[in-house]
């Protein structure tokens, strides 16, 4: 049996997405903390998408260049970037939730030395 | 009474030559407010995902289940009703398949992706911690350079996502760091908390004393289409790779059926 693959029409109308993209966006000359995005220098290329630990790493790599980068900024113009010691607020995940966490790797560690 | 008041002052002034404030020099504030919410049929994932992008974003109002799935246009309304002007919607479809749309109600444009693999912050696999309300860092990647609709999608990423100074319940200090990343012609959201190195443990010089922990949640969106207006209008941009999750369960079984067929003849 011929089996008819389906011919799909792509749309990608390039004007229509760039006039959308002014429309939307904000203004260029506004202070970086507005928005506090940063754009990465080198793009993320990953062979294997299904290579957990080199995905990962890639992904890292990206976010720690925009976290030097934005206290870099964050300093520049005047902001504060760093937490002080004696500063406590309500964390986005909870003292019991941190211990669950804490006494799984605390278990993981010890599985693996009763292993050894 | 006031207006009256207002017309003769400035009439006023300009005979006295007082120049009056015009609008040009308002300084420009970045207001962005989140709707958040989901269709029906939602299950627990789902739903812890939404939570913790409801924590992540302190600019965020998240409102009850909609019941509509076809009249999503309802949404515009309900984005009005609550102050918003962005909206990040979880269409759940059979009871497994969730599929995000952001928008800039009401007159768009709006994005929809399936989103897969999720990892919701609940997990205890990524164990980094940050402020509940700071103001993160976005993190994207230079390939959102590359095309208008990586473009489109990295300016509407930055105003949903993107907490503004003047937000209510944010805290002063920066601690996490957000970051999306295309592979594999899919955007990967991941969170890292940001830890610094006391000063005691790091030489003057040092420039590596920043290290990240992964925070939660992470998933994959996969774009499927942009549309010209906020849940509906043109479709400006159809990605031609994506697989409707219909499509691959259903060949997955068929693929089934025909090794039980080969077995039988």
């Amino acid at each position: 049996i011929d089996i008819l693959t389906e011919q799909r029409v792509t749309i990608n109308n390039e004007p229509a997405l760039k006039r959308l993209r002014e429309q939307i966006a904000l203004p260029t000359n506004i202070p970086w903390s507005e928005t506090q995005s940063v754009t990465s220098t080198q793009a993320v290329s990953v062979a294997d998408p299904d290579d957990d630990l080199n995905r990962e790493v890639a992904f890292y790599n990206q976010a720690l260049e925009a976290a030097v980068l934005g206290r870099e900024r964050i300093r520049k113009e005047g902001g504060v970037f760093e937490r002080p010691g004696d500063y406590f607020a309500e964390m986005i995940k909870s003292d019991e939730h941190m211990a669950k966490i804490r006494q799984r790797l605390l278990d993981e560690n010890a599985s693996i030395q009763a292993s050894e | 009474m006031a207006t009256v008041f207002k017309q003769q002052k400035s009439k006023q002034d300009k005979a006295e030559g007082v120049v009056a404030h015009t609008s040009e020099e308002k300084v420009f504030k970045n207001k962005q407010r989140v709707l958040l919410l989901s269709s029906r049929g939602i299950n627990s994932r789902h739903r812890h995902l939404l939570t913790d992008l409801e924590n992540l974003l302190p600019h965020g109002k998240k409102d009850a289940k909609l019941d509509s799935k076809s009249k999503l246009y309802i949404i515009n309304e309900l984005a009005d009703l609550n102050n918003c002007n962005n909206c990040v919607f979880f269409e759940v479809r059979k009871r497994q398949d969730l599929y995000m749309w952001i928008s800039k109600t009401p007159n768009g444009p709006s994005m929809k992706f399936h989103i897969q693999n999720i990892h919701t912050m609940e997990e205890l696999k990524m164990t980094g911690n940050c402020l509940k309300g700071s103001r993160h860092i976005l993190s994207f990647d230079k390939n959102f350079e590359s095309s208008p609709h990586w473009q489109l999608m990295k300016e509407l990423f930055t105003q949903v996502f993107g907490i503004p100074k003047t937000s209510r319940r944010i805290k002063p200090f920066i601690d996490h760091v957000i970051s999306f990343s295309i592979v594999d012609n899919r955007v990967w959201f991941r969170n890292y908390q940001i830890t610094e190195k006391p000063l005691e443990h790091r030489s003057a010089t040092d420039t590596t004393d920043l290290t990240l922990v992964e925070i939660g949640p992470r998933f994959v969106m996969n774009p499927i289409r942009t549309f010209d207006g906020s849940f509906g209008g043109q479709t400006a941009f159809e990605n031609p790779e994506f697989v409707s999750p219909n499509v691959a369960r259903s060949n997955i079984k068929n693929a089934k059926a025909g090794r039980y067929k080969s077995r039988m003849d």
